[in-house]
């Protein structure tokens, strides 16, 4: 049984499932975003929560000062009170997204990087949020923030130049440090996507990634790892160096497989299990799985959010 | 078995690689990089097992190439240390190199040097082996490595010297190849000759192996008696009375210490003396003579002067061949008037060679004409059809052909014979002119003008030029104007060739005519089309006759015959390429096999012996002893000694390490063999 398989997704009605590999043979992150998202969209055809942030919520009583424009005029034929419409969702939301872009993310054994697949999740993210005319913003970090675009609905382009731009190069410290920090940034109440591969206790992950949580945030976290970290498919025996402290260590694969496994996936599952208790979606992303499974992930959660608050 | 270079030996070391590949494959060296090593750590370390040795077969055939291949650098030799290699003793490998060059003719130095040669060949024992090299000017050898002495000495040849000139150097590098393969412990060159300070030049390479001796027999002796050589001769043609005539002017050198007073030099015509001179030359200083003019008569006219008989009668003689000048045909095709007035006046100079210019309407052109001439300039004429297929077959034929291209050129589209296509007029009248410049200077038209201040073909301005279309693929630009577009093209066609200038050859569309580099350019563009050669009155023994050039100007079909002064009939095979060297001394008559054309298709060439050859001075036969032994042992002391063959020599006779390379190399494929094929499974 696949690691991945709790997370799998129900099929899709007509939905494409695109190769991770040729996405990022493209290089345009736009380009990439659109073609990912517009599939997506075409594949959900009428999804509940699209376009919720316009539905009728509710009548209120007019009080001086309100916009006239939105009284119901109906209503008031009918009644002869004023009564303004008001939406559920009447502005904006913020959402950012938290990339990790650590040197453990420069990894790929199939073609695309960790950091290359998260790159154009996040821009699939961006690109879906920012049509529905919410706020984007974005945060890179290692072991402090290396780059912040604060959520705007104008930075869309801003946050995918800086994708396009960004290299993993200095190695990942413990995440509390920047998160932490970044936290206090996020002063208005949206949607927060984590990126991440985790290598880090699931204990200090969870410390770290609370605090996010503490102004209202909704949360998503995007756990990437590369089908070789799952698997851990190597058969020579060979000394395997650390991507980001440099250390190295005589492997023999065979020999250790079976409790590498057993030791990612009781760090997968205990991440799911602390993320949970917090609230947090938290969804496991094999980089040799489409793009498509990470979009319905987020939408789905996001979906069931709207559910419930409803 | 011993080994020349044991020292390689280090390179067994390199065995211990492959058992170490085998044995030790622990962690490869390449690294793998892996984003984290947090789940591996916590996995307790277990090292890796030595492997054992899975393939012997492998392991085994990758140690007997590197085993082998590193034997073959040692250079290996089975060494003989038996008592046929002491000194003195042993079979011995003699080549007696005898010089047949044309001074061995003065006085009795050939029967000296014969006598010599057989007692050096009665001399070998029942073991022995003989060879017998004659050389002059090349080697060649008569008898090689043969035990029968009566064979060797029926080697030597019974006849006269030949008439070509000493050189050691080919000789001794023949003498030298056959000792290096001889395996016997005794090796022997001796060489008899004159030893002609002229056929020593220090020659670098003509070494004799080490081990082997050269043993040298000087033949020489005074050379005081006369000797008197004519050198060369110098032919002065002039015309007096619509007749041709030659005046012949020798150059004689006397040797001797003595001089020569009232001595003759007679011309000879035909065979016949013409004229006889008297000749005073002093001691070792030389002379010239000149003799009366005499009217050439015929093609091929023998010419010989010779001088009254002394020592050495070879170069006595010196004979030249004297043909009527032969005029290159050249039919000049123009429309009429005065269009063709500076093309005729340029061809109407010149001697060598004369231009016969016959000048015709392009509709009057006959095959005739066409057959007699050697080139047709077309001067401006619009052609037809019909007449650019005669001309196209003219030029396949062998003919030439040069176009000038003025408004009224044309040419038909269905023959393609030309360069380049002509196309639309330009005109330059207005404006700067266009001068002609990118010269070939390698090509033959123009290599006149290759140097400085040696005709400047900028000058001229040229108002007006036809355009021409570059599209053919054989065609070569060998002049353009400044603007790029090409002024002067070449294409062969068949065996012949196309020229074609862009512009006029009159003032009418420019003013080259006018310029000093019209005339050369004229006279080099003709001659260069009609193929035209100077013939040569006389050629060296030694040199290469070209039959092509000795025929006449066009190539015939067939093949070639030629006869020797001696009277031997010798082929030459023109398909073939092949040339015939001149051996003797005296009249080639080179002739087409078919015999076309009889006596009158006939061309005679004169072969003179080398005049540096008549010199004899003698040099110090130690000289060429050291330089072909490199100072491994001098003649005296090693003559006749048994010497035991070197380790280098050895090793070089037996050449162990050849076979062994190649094993070597063989088992690496069948090592890469396996490996791919274990790596498959």
């Amino acid at each position: 049984m696949s690691l991945l398989g709790g997370h799998e997704p129900a099929a899709i009605p007509g939905a494409r499932f695109m190769d991770p590999v040729v996405l990022a043979r493209i290089g345009n992150l736009e380009l990439v975003a659109r073609a990912v998202c517009d599939g997506f969209i075409n594949g959900l055809h009428k999804a509940p929560f699209f376009g919720a942030s316009v539905d009728f919520a509710e009548h209120r009583g007019y009080v001086p000062g309100d916009d006239i424009r939105r009284m119901d005029w109906r209503l008031w034929a009918r009644t002869d009170r004023y009564y303004i419409k008001e939406y559920e969702a009447e502005t904006n939301m913020n959402f950012s997204v938290l990339l990790d872009v650590s040197k453990s993310m420069d990894y790929g054994s199939r073609g695309i990087t960790k950091f290359d697949y998260a790159r154009i999740l996040t821009a699939c993210l961006t690109n879906l949020v920012h049509h529905q005319r919410d706020r984007v913003g974005f945060v890179a970090f290692d072991s402090e923030i290396v780059e912040h675009v604060p959520p705007s609905a104008k930075h869309m382009d801003t946050v995918l130049h800086m994708l396009d731009r960004l290299k993993p190069g200095r190695p990942g410290g413990r995440m509390r440090d920047p998160l932490h920090k970044v936290a206090e940034h996020f002063g208005r109440r949206g949607v927060l996507v984590v990126i991440s591969d985790f290598y880090e206790d699931p204990e200090a992950i969870v410390d770290a990634i609370t605090p996010l949580r503490f102004r209202g945030n909704d949360l998503v976290v995007f756990h990437v790892l590369d089908p070789a970290e799952l698997e851990f498919g190597f058969s020579d025996a060979q000394a395997f160096e650390d991507l980001e402290s440099g250390e190295q260590l005589p492997v023999v694969p065979d020999a250790l497989r079976k409790e590498y496994v057993a030791l990612v996936r009781a760090h997968t599952d205990a991440l799911q299990q602390k993320f949970s208790e917090v609230r947090v979606d938290y969804t496991l992303l094999d980089t040799s799985k489409p793009l498509d499974h990470a979009l319905y992930s987020y939408l789905g959660g996001r979906e069931r959010k709207m559910r419930s608050r409803q | 078995m011993s080994f020349l270079a044991p020292l390689f030996f280090v390179g067994l070391a390199a065995l211990a690689i492959p058992v170490l590949l085998h044995l030790i494959q622990r962690e490869k060296k390449q690294i793998q990089y892996f984003p984290s090593l947090m789940f591996v750590r916590q996995v307790p370390y277990k090292s890796v097992q030595r492997r054992r040795i899975h393939n012997w077969l492998l392991l085994m055939v990758r140690l007997a190439a590197l085993l082998l291949i590193v034997a073959a650098f040692a250079r290996p030799f089975f060494g003989r240390t038996d008592a046929a290699m002491a000194p003195g003793v042993g079979a011995r490998e003699l080549v007696v190199m005898l010089d047949q060059s044309y001074s061995m003719g003065y006085g009795d130095r050939w029967d000296r040097a014969r006598a010599a040669a057989r007692d050096a060949l009665n001399g070998l024992g029942p073991s022995d082996r003989g060879s017998v090299v004659l050389f002059s000017s090349g080697a060649e050898i008569a008898l090689r490595a043969d035990s029968e002495r009566g064979k060797l000495i029926a080697a030597i040849p019974t006849s006269a010297p030949t008439a070509g000139a000493t050189r050691y150097a080919p000789a001794l590098k023949v003498a030298g190849s056959i000792l290096a393969e001889s395996s016997l412990p005794r090796r022997e060159a001796i060489l008899i000759s004159d030893f002609q300070r002229g056929g020593w030049r220090g020659e670098e390479g003509s070494r004799l192996p080490r081990g082997a001796t050269l043993t040298p027999v000087s033949v020489g002796g005074t050379a005081d008696a006369p000797n008197v050589a004519v050198t060369s001769v110098s032919l002065a043609r002039s015309t007096f009375s619509n007749q041709e005539r030659v005046l012949v002017t020798a150059a004689v050198v006397n040797r001797a210490s003595q001089p020569l007073s009232a001595g003759m030099l007679t011309l000879e015509i035909g065979g016949r003396a013409i004229q006889t001179e008297r000749l005073d030359v002093a001691a070792n200083g030389s002379t010239s003579v000149a003799f009366m003019p005499f009217s050439v008569t015929g093609r091929n006219m023998r010419g010989t002067v010779r001088v009254g008989a002394d020592a050495l009668p070879a170069d006595n003689a010196f004979g030249f061949v004297v043909s009527p000048s032969v005029p290159l045909r050249v039919i000049l095709v123009d429309r009429g008037g005065a269009g063709s007035l500076y093309l005729t006046r340029a061809l109407a100079i010149g001697d060598a060679p004369r231009f016969e210019t016959l000048a015709r309407q392009p509709e009057a052109l006959s095959d005739q004409d066409l057959q007699q001439a050697n080139v047709v300039l077309l001067n401006d004429v619009p052609v037809t059809v019909a007449l650019g297929r005669r001309l196209a077959r003219f030029v396949e034929a062998g003919g030439g052909l040069l176009v000038a291209t003025g408004p009224r050129a044309t040419w038909p589209s269905e023959v393609d014979i030309l360069p380049g296509l002509l196309a639309a007029p330009i005109d330059r009248s207005r404006g700067d002119a266009a001068r002609v410049g990118a010269l070939e200077f390698g090509h033959p038209v123009f290599e006149l003008f290759r140097s400085p201040r040696s005709g400047d073909f900028s000058s001229a301005r040229i108002y007006g030029y036809r355009n021409v279309t570059t599209a053919v693929k054989d065609a070569q630009v060998l002049a353009r104007f400044d603007a790029g577009a090409p002024a002067f093209l070449e294409r062969r066609v068949g065996t012949g060739r196309v020229l074609l200038w862009a512009s006029t050859l009159d003032l009418s569309w420019g003013d080259l005519p006018l310029k000093p580099v019209f005339l050369p350019f004229v006279h080099r563009s003709v001659r260069y089309l009609a193929s035209y050669v100077d013939p040569a009155p006389w050629l060296t023994v030694g040199q290469v006759l070209d039959p092509d050039a000795a025929v006449g100007t066009r190539s015939t079909t067939g093949g070639r015959v030629a006869l020797t002064p001696s009277g031997k009939r010798v082929s030459i095979d023109d398909e073939g390429g092949q040339v015939l060297e001149l051996t003797e001394q005296g009249f080639y008559e080179v002739r087409s096999q078919a015999g076309q054309g009889g006596d009158a298709g006939a061309t005679v060439v004169a072969s003179n012996v080398d005049p540096a050859e008549s010199d004899l001075t003698v040099m110090d036969p130690k000289e060429i002893v050291v330089a072909a032994m490199a100072g491994d042992q001098t003649a005296g002391g090693a003559a006749g000694a048994g010497v035991p063959m070197t380790p280098e020599a050895q090793e070089r006779s037996q050449r162990l390490w050849w076979y062994l390379l190649c094993a070597g190399i063989v088992l690496l494929g069948i090592d890469t063999l396996l490996s791919n094929r274990l790596s498959k499974a």
